[in-house]
């Protein structure tokens, strides 16, 4: 039984096909790895539509006016706050229900100040205050609905237009180059679908 | 472009097991013996006691030769039977592996044993003697001989990991250290503790928190870490799983995130301190130790959005300059989510500290064991965000149990580790039970928690602040505290003592005088009221005229807005010009006034203010004469991060950064605390050379600079040496080839990355001195030599190329290292020129002494570095090679410092230098052309001096000389008790009044 293995491996054509299979196994398995580290560098990009997430966000529609008592603001601001509203205003003149003083001179609505076309801001509340407009809707839901699973945590568990534009405007992987580096450290929270434009180091 | 390295310290427990083995396996007992560590090493002392007792009716019977299990008791009944009937006996069984081998003894255990059954057992023929069995209890104590104690132990095996990323993972490097590198050490006393037991969470009392009820639920703890299994048996609330790596699975393939998520929350076998928390458990590490800044951006999104409570990281690098990473973790303590962080597992050296536990935000934990000892692994030393030009913050901000801490295993049970990884999720987990205990949750936020542990915190006796911070977490009087909190601001240190030693070093380890550089501390204020609060009008500096608080000045600048709940309050202190030649103590205070938009008041534009007192109490002495005075050049240190500065010894390549400061109070701890105790007064130039008033300065100490030189700056320096200044250079290599080909591919940044300079920036060093006809080569050698008599170690340094005629030089032979970087090759190379003394020849002229390696003076390649590579060498290292570098590993050349000082402070040569049989003429160094900077070098982009410019890269205009306004003093008259000192915290002082008042 040995003797006839051993003369077996011997041929040639066994050493062949024994080689050959193992250059097969070696190639696919490089590219398989290859085409996953493409894959994970790129999950915004992907645009399969069968990966829709199962997004459950309820807009408003245009619905700003209506009456609230008690309003969620994005807290973290350094000087600037945006409430569900969508106004902006000074710490200052938050109101104690967490709703912005809209009679506040410096209290804006749905403001864009320091945003580009492309969806990006340089201050964060400004990006979840023109992110909150009405007529970004369409754009949010575009942007939902092609986000790939690499966002299905965060955007998943978004309920509402207020969480999610608080949750969009964030700087997250799509906001970085070489990892530690901003890709455009001036613009750099979108609503937008694109991330930001991408700056020379 | 920077480097991302994430460590996530996972510990060795097989190095733990290993060692409790070996000590049960060699007791040894005699005299109590005084172990001290080698000559130049006495730091700490190592004291064992014994102490014994008889353990009643047990016997040990040993036998003349060895024999099985079964021989041996067939003798013993042999023998006893002979000793009469009704004698109650039986072997005492021994389970230890050695128990299926022969033994030359037996215990038994013999009731009423009569002095006559004894000696009939010793009348057999193969039974040798019969002796009572005795109990051994040994104790170990540690003695630091002085307050120096430069942590120089070395000879262990650091019996923890840690993960770059970047890296290959160095598990089997460092768990596996041989029991010759457990000979000494500090954790070698863990050995002996097996019977403390380490259930932390019961040592640190939470039973007294579960018993009233508080078990951490309704709060919501993250773990971010490798993951954790679905069933593990150990958790009863894990609210969620999610992944953010690129690997299929949410379970935990190391067993570090199991680990972490137990001591916050396991409720059976080894307990946590909140098993009723909320569990989210967030995998940002792959099972190959494998994370990246973008997958902790969109993980750390989604923690912001569930309103996540307490986070817990215990991971952490040096790269604090990772802006978008930085960014969000302040993001996240603005949403009101608890950080806590490990310190890192860097230590005992200086310098270390990790990020993101670095930050003001952040409640950075370090590790101590379970006898209240510092972990050695500990990182510590001040931040280094703020050089050169100012001055480092306090950090870790606690301490607590990191030392064979036990906890979760992957799948069940419970194993111990060690490591900062463990003493973070302590706090996490402590924060969290603290946290249920409070009625009114609004009143928790990252601030409030912070101030009342460190206001808490028990500070340990004989370990400075950058060690400790505010010491050792008490979670019962955390409780108390945080149950009568009421929203205020508060100071990190609360008081500045500069006389408290040892607490306040390197503060106390030297006065202040008329004409120094401004000490600097750098105070953290915490605000409770409001995550943005501001300084109300300007802080108040007092002087107590009665306590000679006129004879400072003090300047303060601070942060113009406290974001995230925090901010920094810098105190510079200067001597008064009217007591230049005063000696004593001046005291004062410096109020500081914070306010906070209010969130929860009625009316709107209403405000919470808070003010909070800064004692101030600092030593003065006469200004010290000119020659004792060495001024240190930070300016033109650089550093990683933000780019690629290879470290000074090529060796090292398991961290090829240059990444601790290369400051007096980091690395170059060791060489500060000997210029002190020689005398010299040692201060810091933070600054570029144009802004010191030279004729103060008996030397400028230069070490292993890579910045460049701004042309009046190389003006300047000429000047002020042809005025008396003298000059010391310790360089370092540089060359391109070797440059090029220590560049390296960082998987986290997916570049590659090329350094900007050699250890040194010799190119710009040899502009600086060429004026006196002097050069550095970039020849790169390596070696061992005797000089005067000492045994030196040359690592990785440069020659002299050039040097004045009348100058002095000292040769070796050396080995070129570059060509065996570059070639694999190994040469000898004969009268390497190292050092160079000389006098400038105008009249009143200071003097230059040159060296061409730095590696001996700086602390991180006389420890850690030699440590490591120790572990990377001796796999296949003989015990000649092994004690070689042990020995390497200790030796400093700190005399060598000393002989440059006195040359240039005294012009006293060395007869041994300059009689020296390895003098030779000095080179000059016209054969070969001098080193070039490396073409196409991004060092423009960090450099303070140079600026991008179309072709090469010039110097910018020199920046003006920083400039301090001095508050204006409001003296007080009347006369201060001082409540704060070294046995009392002012902090504690200011909770304990507040307390009172409730």
């Amino acid at each position: 039984m040995m003797m006839m293995l051993r003369r077996l491996l011997r041929k040639r054509w066994v050493l062949g096909v024994v080689f050959g299979l193992s250059l097969i196994y070696f190639l696919t398995s490089t590219f398989k790895q290859e085409e996953r580290t493409i894959k994970d560098r790129t999950l915004l990009e992907v645009r399969d539509s069968d990966h829709r997430i199962p997004w459950k966000v309820r807009f408003n529609l245009g619905n700003s006016s209506r009456q609230i008592t008690q309003c969620r603001n994005s807290i973290q601001g350094k000087t600037l706050l945006t409430d569900e509203l969508g106004y902006v205003c000074e710490r200052n003149d938050l109101l104690v229900n967490g709703c912005c003083n809209v009679n506040a001179p410096s209290t804006r609505q749905y403001i864009c100040k320091s945003c580009l076309a492309n969806g990006c801001c340089s201050i964060y509340e400004y990006c979840v205050s023109c992110c909150l407009q009405p007529d970004k809707q369409p754009l949010l839901e575009r942007f939902l609905n092609r986000a790939a699973e690499g966002f299905s945590n965060l955007f998943t568990a978004v309920e509402d237009h207020f969480e999610l534009c608080l949750a969009k405007c964030r700087t997250s992987s799509q906001s970085v180059q070489h990892e530690n580096t901003y890709r455009n450290p001036q613009a750099k929270y979108c609503y937008g679908e694109s991330p930001p434009e991408l700056l020379p180091i | 472009m920077l480097l991302l390295v994430w460590m996530c310290t996972l510990f060795g427990m097989m190095g733990v097991v290993g060692t409790e083995q070996e000590a049960r396996a060699k007791p040894e007992s005699g005299p109590s013996p005084v172990l001290t560590q080698e000559s130049n090493c006495t730091q700490l002392t190592l004291k064992l006691e014994f102490s014994s007792k008889v353990v009643e009716h047990e016997y040990i019977v040993a036998f003349n030769g060895y024999f099985s299990t079964k021989a041996r008791s067939l003798y013993i009944s042999t023998a006893l039977r002979n000793a009469g009937g009704g004698l109650e006996w039986h072997i005492v069984p021994r389970e230890n592996p050695a128990s299926d081998f022969p033994s030359d003894f037996e215990l038994v255990h013999i009731r009423q044993a009569s002095p006559s059954s004894l000696l009939t057992l010793e009348d057999h023929p193969y039974i040798k003697r019969v002796t009572p069995q005795r109990k051994v209890f040994r104790s170990l104590k540690y003695v630091p001989s002085s307050e120096v104690a430069a942590p120089c132990n070395n000879t262990e095996t650091e019996k923890w990991q840690s993960w770059q990323s970047s890296r290959p993972f160095r598990r089997t490097s460092l768990s596996l250290g041989s029991g010759f590198w457990h000979a000494t050490g500090r954790h070698s006393s863990r050995r002996l503790l097996r019977a403390i037991p380490r259930h932390v969470a019961q040592i640190l009392q939470a039973d007294v928190l579960w018993q009233m009820g508080h078990t951490g639920s309704g709060v919501k703890v993250a773990v971010f870490d490798t993951g954790l299994s679905e069933k593990h048996p150990h958790f009863k609330n894990v609210k969620e799983r999610t992944n953010w790596t690129n690997e299929k699975t949410l379970d935990d393939g190391l067993g570090h995130g199991t680990f972490v998520a137990g001591v916050i929350a396991s409720m059976r076998e080894c307990q946590g301190f909140a098993p009723d928390a909320e569990l989210h458990i967030f995998k940002v590490f792959t099972n190959n130790q494998v994370s990246y800044t973008s997958w902790f951006l969109d993980a750390f999104n989604y923690a912001i959005l569930k309103k996540i409570d307490v986070l817990n990281l215990s991971i952490g690098g040096p790269d604090f300059m990772d802006h978008p990473f930085v960014d969000k973790v302040w993001e996240l303590t603005a949403n009101r989510v608890i950080m806590v962080s490990a310190i890192g597992n860097d230590g005992p050296l200086y310098g270390t500290l990790n990020n993101p536990a670095d930050q003001m935000d952040v409640i950075g934990v370090g590790g101590i064991d379970f006898e209240d000892n510092i972990a050695r692994f500990s990182s510590r030393g001040m931040t280094t965000w703020e050089l050169p030009g100012g001055y480092g913050r306090v950090k870790p901000d606690i301490v607590t149990y990191g030392s064979g801490v036990r906890g979760s295993g992957m799948k069940e049970g419970c194993r111990s580790l060690s490591g900062t990884s463990v003493a973070s999720p302590v706090v996490a987990g402590a924060v969290t039970l603290l946290a249920s205990t409070v009625v009114n949750r609004q009143l928790v936020n990252p601030a409030s928690m912070k101030q009342a542990l460190i206001a808490s915190a028990r500070r340990l006796p004989g370990v400075n602040m950058f060690e400790q911070g505010h010491g050792k977490l008490d979670l019962i009087r955390a409780y108390q505290i945080l149950n009568s909190y009421r929203p205020q601001a508060s100071l990190s240190p609360s008081y500045i003592d500069l006389t408290e030693c040892p607490y306040m070093w390197p503060y106390c380890s030297q006065p202040i005088y008329y004409g120094g550089m401004p000490t600097i501390v750098n105070v953290t204020i915490l605000n409770g009221m409001g995550v943005t609060g501001r300084i109300v009008d300007k802080p108040i500096w007092q002087p107590y005229l009665p306590q000679n608080g006129d004879h400072i000045d003090v300047a303060l600048s601070y942060s113009p807005v406290l974001w995230p709940w925090v901010g920094y309050l810098a105190v510079s202190i200067s001597v008064a010009k009217k007591a230049a030649s005063w000696e004593g103590i001046a005291q004062g205070h410096v109020m500081v006034t914070v306010a906070s938009p209010a969130e929860n008041d009625s009316e709107v534009d209403g405000e919470l203010t808070s003010t909070v007192k800064l004692p101030i109490k600092v030593k003065i002495v006469p200004t010290p004469p000119r020659s004792k005075r060495v001024l240190w050049d930070q300016y033109h240190n650089l550093r990683y991060p933000p780019g690629y500065f290879p470290r000074d010894n090529l060796r090292m390549k398991n961290d090829p950064l240059d990444w601790n400061g290369d400051h007096i109070h980091t690395n170059f701890r060791d060489m500060y605390q000997h210029l002190r105790s020689m005398g010299y007064f040692v201060e810091v130039l933070g600054a570029p050379i144009t802004c010191f008033d030279a004729s103060q300065y008996g030397t400028l100490l230069m070490v292993d600079s890579e910045e460049e030189y701004f042309p009046e700056e190389i003006t300047k320096l000429r000047r002020d040496i042809d005025n008396g200044l003298s000059l010391i250079i310790f360089s370092d290599w540089y060359n391109t080839s070797v440059m090029r080909r220590v560049k390296f591919y960082d998987e986290n940044t997916r570049q590659w990355w090329m350094p900007d300079t050699g250890g040194a920036n010799v190119p710009a060093l040899n502009e600086l001195i060429s004026v006196w006809g002097m050069a550095f080569s970039d020849g790169l050698y390596e070696g061992d030599f005797t000089l005067a008599d000492h045994d030196m170690y040359y690592a990785s340094g440069c020659s002299i190329a050039r040097f004045p005629e009348d100058g002095i030089v000292i040769a070796k032979n050396l080995k070129d290292q570059g060509l065996e970087v570059l070639q694999q090759e190994t040469a000898v190379v004969e009268a390497v020129p190292i050092l160079g003394l000389y006098q400038t020849p105008s009249d009143g002229g200071g003097r230059i002494a040159l060296y061409g390696d730095s590696n001996c003076i700086d602390d991180s390649h006389r420890q850690k570095g030699a440590v490591s590579e120790l572990l990377t060498e001796c796999s296949l290292c003989t015990k000649q090679t092994k004690k070689k570098f042990v020995y390497l590993c200790f030796s400093d050349c700190f005399w060598l410092l000393d002989a440059l000082l006195q040359y240039t402070s005294y012009s006293m040569t060395l007869p041994s230098l300059s009689h020296s049989h390895s003098r030779v003429a000095p080179p000059t160094g016209l054969e070969k052309p001098l080193p070039q900077r490396l073409e196409g070098n991004h060092l423009y982009r960090y450099s303070k001096v140079l600026e991008a410019h179309l072709g090469d890269p010039k110097p910018r205009p020199l920046p003006a000389c920083p400039h301090l306004s001095w508050a204006k003093p409001q003296p007080l008259m009347k006369l201060h008790l001082v409540t704060y000192g070294s046995t009392r915290s002012c902090c504690q002082w200011i909770w304990t009044k507040w307390l009172c008042r409730m």
